[in-house]
């Protein structure tokens, strides 16, 4: 059982060793773009590279720090929602086909499942930011609640588009449905839409109302210490990975590309394309109040994606018969 | 093993049901109600109904119990305060309710409702959605009305609070 | 009987969650410090130096609760339209009439609910 390829492929790639790797460069990654940007060099010192150790010093430092929670606060909830939050966010990597055959596990559902797991995601962030019963961490959770689960819907619906277009929803075969032509062309609102959409569920800027840093000092988080921190600020990482991965699933044919080159080189590929695009969001746009964030959510996106979802019929349906 | 798979959902479930009744904070009792849909949607996986137990995980877990941790949030009883005394349910009344849920199982059971070509095992997505649509499309109109009532219910409610 | 693949992410998720549960326990009991003498300011909730005053869960955002009512609402029909969404090549035109006026009957709340959203006073 210890060698079994399903074993192996929970324990090394893409499970759980290579989230955890990947989840820690992808913080260097966003320190390093985010610092380019802003004319800086960002991390330097802890490496032979660019700082690219970085991330993993971090992570040593905070493992030492006192693991404490703050008087008349919900001890269990505070402990276990962050905790819960990071197994979701690896358990969607699960669902994704990196290569033909390299996948942890490949569900009829594959597309639902993932997005039936981030529909989770808003009810743990309540609870952590409920449980440490102070003020900024509580209305954090509450914004999270709030744009979490207006950007549910749009997602959701903006993914029905694939599926009109695949006609099935397990993912590898989303992905060899896509050999004719990938799908960003015909679906190029409905990508807009994923794409906006996803960032708002990663609470990453300019949706990070939140976890706003200078306004309620880093919102949810606020009371987390230590290993708790990671714990809460990882899943935002995993997450990025997730989506990306499932963007290019989606969208730009996952492990398809010329055969000179392995498919799984084609998927990181394309996966780390769409966290590069993700992170210069972050530079290049200011932060979305929660009204107008919620507005937008509920009217604008929701529209689009509902003439999306017309466009994609008359594409699937009506065009057949011209 | 599925044997096994079914007592540990089914115990799961109860388990959580009878904590979400009995829970003293209700926040935690929420917490409990979301553990016992989990339960029941792995009693839906075990009946090989994948796409129903992933949308309950969504749609219960995701919404209604995001819905009740809010309100319970909202106007639940403070920390100190006592919580809202039930009245003990009788044994009596215990055995008068099992009884009459196992008589309703039991007629389920003996295909009392015969529907038309429900799908039944064996039955794989496309099938189940070919039926759905050409067999069950009155039903499915009729949900969107009341779904559709639902939300401008939800949204005329939210109006009237606000009536300065 | 069970659906292919739960059988995999099920015990991948268990895997993670009983290793993820594991790791913070073997960091609280043998990585992390004690602290022997804590002071009473530590474990105060963090407001950027001034005293916490007042319970910590006050200020509810009510405003918006009708979107989460929206919200468990359109869930649900996101799995009709999912299940129509699979099969509409095999379907076509003629067998999507009972989604179409699915979706047009459900229009009209959402039309609701942006006229509703243009007051601006109101949410």
């Amino acid at each position: 059982m210890l060698t079994s390829p399903l074993f192996l492929e929970i324990v090394l790639f893409p499970g759980l060793l290579s989230i955890a790797i990947i989840g820690a460069l992808l913080g260097w990654l966003e320190r390093k773009v985010t610092a380019r940007v802003q004319l800086r060099i960002g991390p330097l010192y802890a490496s032979p590279a660019g700082g690219i150790l970085q991330m993993f010093a971090d992570l040593i430092k905070l493992s030492f720090k006192e693991l404490f929670v703050p008087e008349n606060s919900d001890a269990f909830f505070f402990i276990m929602a962050p905790t819960t939050g990071l197994v979701l966010g690896a358990a969607l990597v699960g669902l994704i086909p990196f290569a033909p055959g390299l996948q942890i596990a490949n569900i009829e559902v594959g597309l639902p499942a993932f997005l039936a797991i981030i529909t989770l995601s808003p009810t743990l962030i309540l609870l952590a930011g409920w449980s440490a019963n102070s003020k900024f961490p509580f209305i954090g959770g509450l914004r999270a609640l709030f744009q979490q689960t207006a950007y549910e819907i749009p997602l959701w619906l903006s993914a029905l588009g694939v599926i009109m277009m695949a006609g099935t929803m397990n993912l590898a075969q989303i992905v060899d449905a896509q050999t004719g032509g990938w799908y960003i062309l015909p679906q190029a609102l409905g990508a807009f839409i994923f794409l906006v959409t996803s960032v708002a569920e990663m609470e990453r800027l300019p949706f990070d109302l939140p976890e706003a840093e200078s306004e309620i000092m880093m919102g949810w988080q606020a009371e987390y210490p230590g290993v708790l921190f990671l714990a809460a600020q990882g899943p935002g990482f995993v997450k990025l990975y997730a989506f990306s991965a499932l963007f290019s699933v989606m969208y730009l044919g996952g492990f398809l590309g010329p055969s000179f080159l392995p498919s799984l080189f084609w998927m990181l590929l394309k996966t780390l394309i769409v966290i590069v695009l993700i992170m210069l969001l972050r530079s290049t746009f200011p932060r979305v109040r929660l009204d107008q964030l919620l507005r937008a959510g509920w009217t604008t996106l929701l529209t689009l994606a509902i003439l999306n979802i017309g466009i994609t019929y008359l594409l699937v349906v009506g065009l057949p018969t011209l | 093993m599925t044997d096994l798979l079914f007592l540990a959902f089914a115990a799961v479930t109860i388990g959580a049901a009878i904590l979400a009744i009995e829970a003293r904070d209700l926040v935690y009792g929420a917490a409990a109600l979301g553990i016992a849909f989990l339960g029941v949607a792995g009693l839906f996986f075990l009946l090989d109904a994948a796409y129903v137990g992933w949308f309950q995980i969504a749609v219960y877990i995701g919404a209604v119990v995001v819905l009740i941790l809010f309100t319970v949030m909202l106007v639940g009883p403070k920390k100190g305060e006592t919580p809202l005394e039930l009245k003990r349910v009788s044994l009596l009344a215990a055995m008068l309710v099992s009884l009459l849920l196992g008589m309703t199982g039991a007629l389920a059971n003996a295909t009392a409702f015969p529907g038309p070509d429900a799908c039944g095992s064996g039955c794989d997505l496309a099938l189940f959605s070919t039926s759905l649509l050409k067999n069950y499309g009155v039903p499915l109109e009729f949900m969107s009305l009341v779904m559709a009532a639902a939300v401008i219910g939800a949204l005329a409610l939210s109006k009237t609070d606000r009536g300065q | 009987m069970v659906a292919q693949g739960i059988p995999e992410i099920g015990s991948y998720i268990a895997f993670l969650f009983v290793s993820t549960v594991a790791l913070v326990i073997i960091l609280r009991l043998f990585v992390s410090p004690r602290d022997p003498r804590p002071t009473p300011e530590k474990k105060k909730p963090f407001e950027s130096g001034q005293i916490a005053a007042g319970p910590g869960r006050t200020r509810f955002i009510i405003q918006y609760y009708p979107y989460l009512l929206m919200f468990v609402v359109y869930d649900v029909i996101a799995m009709f339209l999912f299940a129509w969404g699979l099969n509409l090549r095999a379907l076509g035109a003629s067998g999507s009439i009972p989604v179409l006026v699915f979706i047009v009957v459900l229009l009209i709340p959402l039309g609701y609910a942006l006229h509703l959203a243009n007051h601006r006073e109101n949410w």
